[in-house]
């Protein structure tokens, strides 16, 4: 701290001789402080390490924007930004070493989040008892946020409205669905999820069906497929991960379930989903946090669409960027506004311009809640049509329609 | 009743997966007396070789398998005899943290070469399969078992009809007297694990055709291969067998007990595992040590 301190001293300097240079001439052009150090423990090996690849892609298109542009200004002087990464090999339990040796040893002065749920919760104790603020992107448990913790706040929708959009989706469509087969992975995000769903397919007119849970990073699911089946559901849904919603599709061709829904919670928006299962991936549905097809109209940063552009050209790719870089992106974008806005770079004071944070970004509304939850932007419904991502639901942002229902297996 | 009958052909299309992944581990555990905690590694290593050819040569996935078995053959040769081999006569602990760390050498290695995306092999029947009245066998999973057994019959072949096998089985059973009869310890010891190295890359093959792929996906089989060994028995090919068909059974049938989320499938499992060990300790079919 006693660096920063230091430092806006020194950039308070720098203001008073450019404003004496430039004396008579309106405001001053802005002078450049120190540098501001944010720390992030990222799942860069291990069973994690592609959406923790994902996270640094959205930080680090921040990072170079930002300072292209000098950096973040702070009473009239602009300060580069630096994130200092360490990896946490997908160990929820190292990240909360990693971010206590981010905020004493780097100097720290601001804590990007890690990625998934777990990690989030062990790291937001860290940042409470340090009194450092974190804006996390990649962890959406709700149970992160109910101790009443101040540091901690999340861009993202919350965990229980991850696939209640797809039922209120499916309640628009002819003939509307009515049961549901629900398959959820035994963590805690997956679980909640799955609950959330529960609890509120009734108000829809929906029944669940069939429940279990299987173990997180489980390889077979035949067994299970072949359960639902016998339920016979209008909508399968799964609330897991990556893996398992490819080895769930597959099983489900295998063994034969037809739904007129498939929705899964995780894993159809990245574009691993259909290069694995090429044309199996079609009529998929899932419910996003983002899509690049989304129709907001940011106050400041990137439009939807330049978003798009800057994410190929940075990453050399074809593909547009899927959510977990987007939501990453914003987590940034949070701390670049609430910075500007507390004109300070004093933790406590930044903490306070967060909670007191309401704008518009390519990303959605970003503003919280008591807690430090993100309830005002909604999560979008997409589906998979001829191999191409389409948002289909809520309409008011969508570019398809969704295509229902769902074909059988071997009518494909 | 029908539904019973598919979980039941289920699990068994399961634990011949199992079975594929374990005779490997076994053999090496059984001669050598090394848990080779980088057997996971293995397998996903002869995952991703069927994958390349699947995805640059339109290689069918089951003609790829002796590619797997062939390069994982000279890789197993070379770590062993390069070295684990220098750590061979150390107490198990020491061999213990070696396959660790080759473990993780591997599975970073295939970071680098092949990134955390998640690769699948999907050919064109992988979707369907044979329908038996109400019960479907899907055909990658009954190519999956037929490949297990078939290593299996291969295994037993080698072990029990050649000269290889016998200086294999003789080594196992007393390495010093093996040595004074003039077997070469080295050229057997090095064998044996790239015999277990080739299954294990067979049996990567398998799995790339059901499951989607990432450097890291080995881990949880080196656990399973584990757990088939100590439920079988070790030192005999049937008890793997016997051990991988059961696993796989268990865990299928523990994911259908009304009530329970399958979360409690591995937890039955491994209950399963434990009152084995204590009331036959030696394994299923396991010999007598």
């Amino acid at each position: 701290m006693r660096g920063a301190r230091l430092g806006s001293f020194l950039a308070g300097l720098a203001v008073l001789l450019a404003a004496c240079g430039n004396s008579g001439s309106g405001t001053p052009a802005p002078s450049t402080g120190a540098p501001i150090i944010f720390g992030a423990a990222v799942s860069l090996t291990g069973s994690q390490s592609k959406e923790g690849g994902l996270t640094k892609q959205g930080y680090d298109l921040w990072l170079d924007w930002i300072n292209q542009r000098g950096g973040i200004l702070v009473n009239n002087a602009k300060h580069p930004v630096q994130i200092i990464y360490e990896d946490d090999q997908s160990n929820a339990n190292l990240s909360a070493t990693l971010v206590e040796k981010l905020i004493t040893v780097e100097k720290a002065q601001f804590i990007l989040g890690p990625y998934g749920s777990g990690a989030t919760a062990s790291d937001a104790i860290v940042v409470e008892k340090d009194g450092i603020p974190m804006v996390e992107s990649n962890g959406a448990a709700q149970s992160i946020f109910s101790h009443g913790y101040k540091y901690t706040f999340g861009v993202l929708s919350p965990a229980n409205k991850y696939l209640t959009g797809v039922l209120d989706m499916a309640a628009t469509l002819n003939p509307k669905p009515t049961t549901i087969a629900m398959l959820a992975a035994n963590d805690n995000f997956s679980l909640e999820v799955a609950k959330a769903v529960a609890d509120y397919a009734p108000s829809k007119g929906m029944q669940i069906v069939f429940n279990k849970s299987y173990p997180a990073a489980a390889p077979d699911v035949s067994g299970l497929i072949s359960q639902a089946k016998a339920a016979n559901p209008d909508i399968v849904m799964n609330s897991g991960h990556l893996a398992e919603s490819i080895a769930i599709n597959k099983a489900a061709k295998q063994l034969g379930l037809n739904a007129k829904i498939f929705a899964y919670s995780v894993g159809p928006s990245t574009p691993d989903f259909i290069s694995a299962l090429g044309a199996d991936a079609n009529y998929v549905y899932d419910g996003s946090q983002w899509t690049p097809q989304v129709k907001y109209k940011p106050s400041f940063y990137l439009s939807v669409a330049d978003y798009v552009k800057a994410y190929q050209k940075k990453y050399n790719s074809t593909e547009p960027p899927d959510y977990h870089v987007a939501e990453s992106t914003a987590g940034c974008l949070a701390f670049e506004k609430a910075i500007e806005n507390a004109g300070s770079l004093d933790p406590s004071k930044v903490r306070d311009a967060l909670a007191a944070l309401d704008v518009m970004t390519f990303f959605g509304e970003i503003k919280f809640d008591s807690r430090g939850i993100n309830i005002y932007k909604p999560m979008v419904v997409e589906q998979i049509q001829s191999g191409t991502h389409y948002t289909v639901f809520p309409a008011n942002v969508a570019n398809g329609q969704p295509q229902y229902p769902t074909p059988t297996w071997s009518s494909r | 009743m029908s539904q019973f009958a598919q979980q039941v052909v289920l699990g068994l299309l399961l634990g011949g997966i199992y079975v594929a992944v374990a005779l490997g581990f076994s053999l090496v555990w059984g001669i050598l007396n090394i848990v080779n905690l980088a057997h996971g590694a293995l397998v996903i290593v002869g995952a991703y070789i069927t994958w390349d050819l699947f995805t640059r040569l339109h290689v069918d996935p089951f003609l790829s398998l002796p590619v797997d078995a062939l390069a994982l053959f000279v890789i197993g040769y070379a770590l062993q005899r390069g070295v684990i081999n220098r750590l061979i006569r150390a107490p198990l602990l020491f061999t213990f943290l070696l396959t660790f760390g080759i473990n993780l050498v591997i599975v970073s290695l295939l970071l680098l070469i092949f990134t955390a995306d998640f690769r699948s092999v999907t050919p064109s029947y992988s979707g369907s399969g044979l329908h038996l009245g109400s019960v479907i066998i899907p055909y990658i999973r009954l190519g999956g078992l037929a490949v297990a057994l078939a290593m299996a019959g291969v295994l037993w072949a080698i072990l029990n009809r050649t000269r290889i096998g016998a200086a294999i089985l003789a080594v196992g059973a007393d390495r010093d007297a093996a040595q004074l009869v003039g077997v070469d310890l080295r050229h057997i010891y090095a064998l044996t694990f790239a015999i277990g190295a080739a299954f294990a890359g067979v049996a990567g093959g398998i799995i790339s055709t059901f499951q989607s792929i990432t450097p890291t996906a080995g881990d949880p089989y080196t656990l399973q291969a584990f757990a088939v060994v100590i439920l079988g028995g070790l030192g005999r090919v049937s008890a793997t067998i016997a051990g991988g068909l059961a696993f796989g059974l268990i865990e299928v049938l523990g994911q259908s007990a009304p009530g329970l989320g399958s979360g409690f499938a591995n937890a039955i499992a491994f209950v399963v595992l434990v009152l084995v060990l204590v009331i036959r300790p030696r394994g299923l079919l396991g010999r007598l040590a």
